[in-house]
């Protein structure tokens, strides 16, 4: 129960960081301009959403573990992450490049 | 945040003749050129796999089975699965951009880079790189 309780806090506030660096950041959506994004070094952080294949998942941390990114794993599918960028389409996975005014990077990394 | 497709990183190829084998990057072009707009690097790679050698081989079996087939390519960085794996050989001096220009160079240059690869795998260093991907 506690554990459910906390996680909904957490997640209201990953909502928002993501708000503020859609709004303020530099970010990309979408897997093939992510994995450019990490390829270049240009990511800080990689999101995930939760019904991402597996096997594009292990892909996507293995890149981010050569390229020593932290990953989200975000709590919600790829429906919900999009409507957490404030799009109106699913978003898998995203890449910040910048996170504008927004403290996700500090904040998040410590989480796998 | 760290760069990792560097000359010497062990990549596997995923496109192409030679997809599943494995590569280590000579040279990379990290913004493309003008005929190649994309992010590419030069590779050089293992064509066909050094043979399982028994105790039971003669020097000569083993001569045979250890021979290792390379070849040299310019790939697209989407077309790489970088490895956490590394192969320091200086196949630099061999492997240029010129050399893919004309069918001959290009020979030469897979002949040069098959016999440092076969050095290297006689030492015994690097086993990964010369195992076969199994897929």
């Amino acid at each position: 129960m506690v554990a459910a309780k906390k996680t909904k806090k957490t997640h209201e506030s990953i909502n928002n960081r993501l708000a503020l660096v859609m709004k303020s950041g530099k970010y990309t959506l979408g897997y093939k301009t992510m994995l450019k994004t990490i390829r270049n070094s240009k990511a800080k952080l990689v999101i995930i959403s939760n019904n991402c294949p597996p096997l594009r998942k292990s892909e996507i941390e293995y890149y981010a573990m050569l390229a020593k990114v932290g990953v989200h794993h975000y709590n919600g599918n790829n429906v919900d992450l999009g409507t957490a960028c404030g799009k109106y389409y699913r978003v898998c996975c995203l890449s910040i490049i910048d996170p504008g005014d927004s403290d996700i990077i500090k904040s998040m990394p410590g989480d796998h | 945040m760290v760069k990792f497709l560097k000359p010497g990183k062990a990549v596997l190829l995923l496109q192409g003749r030679y997809a599943g084998r494995k590569a280590v990057i000579v040279r990379n072009f990290d913004d493309g050129t003008r005929d190649r707009p994309y992010g590419h690097c030069l590779v050089a790679g293992i064509k066909k796999y050094p043979s399982k050698v028994i105790r039971k081989d003669n020097t000569k079996k083993t001569a045979k089975k250890s021979r290792v087939k390379a070849f040299v390519k310019v790939v697209n960085y989407r077309h790489l699965m970088p490895t956490r794996y590394t192969l320091d050989v200086d196949l630099k001096d061999v492997v240029t951009v010129d050399t893919l220009q004309s069918k001959d160079k290009k020979v030469t240059a897979s002949k040069e880079t098959k016999k440092r690869l076969e050095e290297r795998f006689k030492t015994g260093k690097n086993r990964w790189f010369f195992t076969k991907l199994r897929f």
